[in-house]
């Protein structure tokens, strides 16, 4: 008999799907062909003020989207393991040791990167990036630039804070004209502002989308379109990609569509990093049983919308891991209730010890305040070694089988 | 005083610091505890009130699993447990320094496991060497010490800070030549070394100070002892009287060290002729080869090599906390770097849960056959 394959349609050029992927590609590519024509280029930590090398048209990829992808393609065990080799203990966060490992060999099949001629490093998401960055640094022989975003014990920034945040900017902007060549432009810095805040708010109104029932979209898409929010939020393209999206889960909810393929019966909020080796299996366990993950702090991570040099410097102090446990919660408590979610599903990820180490408190404060019930499972974002599917399984039907009672217990 | 008898000292202080602490509040004195690594004890010190460390113990972790998942550092993990099973009860804050991830989590925890005893936070800059990261240094300092008088109900003087400053600066030159002569003092053991530097976290500073002066005086006069084995360790403690034991055990002498709770802390002192804070904010400024202060150029590294040649150490024993992720990142660089100089290099796992050392015994038994 004649084997039957699937026909795949041809993706759509106005879909936000394709935009927002060849967005996604063209990070790379375009940051290759730059190193290719000589030019200096960086890498640069995912929360970095990206209006400092967009302004300067400075080329720069991502390692931790990199890894994110190179764990998603199957390659997390073995970088990690010649990281390992290297002397890197297992514990260090595994984007690190994959990003340690790439840097050595310079290649991986599953998604390549032009070593960089300096490092740009913002410490705002943690301080394991100090110390990678440091390693990468060292061990390629190339310039650091350290924007340090301390951690914040307080409920709001401080006007030290922010003086202290805006001295390094203004250093960081020196130090890349003197590595580079390239000079600041003030219009090309107001214009890059503009764009962020037109992609944030985009990115913003779309995830909000959520609040409706259904949601019109599967909360895992989020975690694919975030590439575009980390890479290329300072880009017209990329906030004309955001309205496209909203505009599509605008369209979906009038018709009573999603991209979410299955009745949604749960509606969840998931907490961490994904894991990115298991994607499939975390995605179906939670598909299989109608539960759709509705909203996730990623939804408000990279709201970057602020209206001056001042402003924009708080908002990078104010990104999810910077900020006090109370602060941290009140934001999740908020969309948990806007998006009417019915249950949480932590991720204690091995690698991110900053993300997990209060989460067990703020996890137990986020339940009782919205009075939902709350799992957790151990996990990895990029190390496949640290999760099992079978504890997953478990804990997942143990979180749908609490928000099933309590539905039957209102009927 | 004989040695020993300074010794017995040392060691009843490191080994007791809940009796220390026990003895503090029957003289009605008001302790603020000091987490790890660094912290403005001069501060606390000059407003009369107590700064002892608090480094946690070696210990089985049950509450402090409650917050913490098992993958943070174990150090973080006994300083809360310690905190949640009523340890340091009748201390009047902790001060928790944000200067790593797992530091951060500790800090966020306490409030809710240990609200007994109130949490302030000290902030410091990584970039910390320019004018705005030393004025940054300054702004956490202030807010600390309006923490510490809201805690304590104690007023804070720039006068004060100036004579505190002094007994610390002294503190340090005076661990700084205990570290000089101990080199050249092999009869010391590894665990009385030890004592030595960790009784300092539980005692006021002008009394260690006066108590080290006391056993450099009688080493003055007793001479050296036989020959060991010279090395160099390393780490963010090294305080395991297991560890300690297998060390001496083996005939290992510590020649030098590079350990956070130890030499680490006494290699800065503070300019006495800046205003008292602008100078405490100024010599974190210059403070620098440690895992948990930015340094692209891993000077850590090379200070490492170069103590352990100027001491004329065969080898170093590096102790890696587990889960200590900012040690981790150095490990493979320290490896190397040592490896380059010709210096033999050991990595032993450490655990403030770990009760048995058998496997680092096997590991430091083949070391010293190497390094023999």
């Amino acid at each position: 008999m004649e084997e039957v394959k699937k026909v795949r349609r041809p993706p759509d050029p106005n879909s936000a799907k394709y935009k927002l992927g060849q967005i996604a590609a063209k990070a790379y590519s375009d940051v290759a062909e730059a190193k290719a024509r000589g030019e200096k280029i960086g890498w640069i930590s995912s929360n970095f003020p990206v209006e400092i090398p967009e302004t300067l048209g400075i080329p720069v990829c991502y390692p931790e989207n990199q890894a994110a992808g190179i764990a998603a393609r199957g390659g997390g065990a073995r970088l990690c393991q010649e990281a390992e080799d290297a002397g890197y203990s297992n514990d260090i966060c595994a984007y690190a040791r994959i990003s340690l490992a790439y840097a050595k060999s310079g290649s991986a099949p599953e998604q390549d990167m032009p070593l960089p001629d300096f490092v740009l490093c913002c410490n705002n998401i943690c301080n394991c990036m100090i110390k990678w960055y440091e390693n990468l640094a060292k061990e390629l022989d190339i310039p650091m630039i350290m924007l340090d975003i301390p951690f914040n014990p307080d409920d709001e920034v401080s006007d030290a804070e922010v003086a202290y945040v805006k001295g390094q900017f203004l250093e960081a902007i020196r130090q890349l004209e003197g590595i580079t060549g390239k000079k600041w432009s003030e219009e090309k810095f107001q214009e890059v502002m503009a764009n962020s805040c037109r992609t944030s708010r985009a990115w913003l109104a779309a995830t909000s989308m959520a609040r409706h029932t259904p949601s019109p979209f599967n909360g895992f898409d989020l975690l694919n379109h975030m590439a575009v929010m980390v890479t290329a939020r300072g880009k017209k393209e990329a906030a004309e990609a955001m309205e496209t999206l909203l505009k599509e889960y605008q369209d979906n909810h009038e018709k009573g569509e999603s991209t979410f393929r299955a009745e949604e019966k749960h509606r969840i909020m998931f907490e961490g990093i994904a894991c990115w080796p298991w994607l499939r299996a975390t995605s179906t366990g939670l598909k299989s049983r109608g539960i759709n993950m509705v909203t996730t702090i990623y939804a408000d991570a990279f709201g970057f919308d602020y209206d001056s040099f001042d402003s924009m410097i708080r908002a990078y102090c104010k990104v999810p891991n910077a900020i006090n446990l109370e602060t941290s919660r009140d934001k999740r408590v908020k969309l948990c209730k806007d998006n009417h979610v019915e249950g949480l599903l932590v991720h204690t990820n091995r690698s991110c010890k900053l993300w997990s180490g209060f989460m067990a408190e703020m996890s137990r404060q986020i339940g009782e305040a919205c009075d939902i019930p709350v799992a957790s499972f151990d996990g990895d974002q990029a190390d496949p070694r640290n999760f099992s599917e079978a504890q997953y399984d478990t804990r997942v039907q143990g979180l749908t089988e609490i928000m099933e009672s309590r539905k039957e217990g209102a009927k | 005083m004989s040695v020993q008898i300074v010794l017995e000292k040392f060691r009843a202080m490191a080994a007791n610091p809940k009796g220390q602490l026990d003895t503090y509040f029957a003289n009605g004195e008001k302790v603020v505890l000091v987490a790890p690594v660094y912290t403005p004890e001069e501060i606390i010190h000059s407003m009369g009130l107590v700064p002892m460390g608090a480094w946690g113990a070696d210990m089985a972790l049950n509450r402090a699993k409650e917050y913490f998942p098992a993958f943070i550092c174990s150090i973080m993990q006994s300083v809360l447990e310690l905190g949640m099973k009523g340890a340091y009860d009748g201390a009047s804050a902790i001060v928790i320094p944000s200067l790593c991830d797992s530091l951060k989590c500790l800090g966020q925890n306490w409030k809710y496991a240990v609200p007994s005893i109130p949490f302030i936070p000290m902030t410091y800059p990584q970039n910390r060497r320019g004018d705005v990261g030393k004025a940054f240094t300054k702004a956490g300092y202030e807010r600390v010490i309006a923490d510490l008088e809201q805690a304590t109900g104690t007023k804070f003087s720039e006068e004060k800070l100036a004579a505190s400053i002094a007994v610390y600066n002294e503190h340090n030159a005076v661990m700084r030549q205990l570290d000089e002569a101990l080199a050249t003092h092999p009869e010391i053991t590894a665990a009385q070394r030890c004592d030595i530097y960790k009784s300092a976290w539980f005692m006021r500073k002008e009394e260690h100070t006066a108590l080290v002066r006391a056993l450099l005086a009688e080493l003055d006069a007793a001479g050296g002892g036989p020959e060991k084995i010279k090395v160099l360790v390393s780490g963010v403690l090294f305080d395991s009287p297991a560890l300690l034991a297998i060390l001496d055990e083996l005939g290992f002498q510590v020649a030098a060290d590079d350990v956070a709770a130890e030499s680490r802390q006494y290699r800065t002192d503070t300019d006495p002729n800046l205003p008292p804070l602008e100078g405490l904010s100024e010599k974190f400024s210059r403070m620098d080869h440690c895992s948990v202060l930015y340094d692209v150029d891993k000077k850590r590294v090379d200070l490492i090599v170069e103590t352990a040649r100027s001491r004329d150490a065969k080898g170093v024993v590096v102790a890696l906390a587990k889960f200590c992720d900012p040690e981790e990142f150095d490990y493979p660089l320290i490896r190397k770097a040592c490896e380059q100089a010709g210096l033999p290099v050991v990595l032993i796992e450490t655990d403030r849960q770990t009760v048995n050392y058998e496997q680092a015994k096997t590991q430091l038994e083949a070391f010293r056959d190497i390094l023999a």
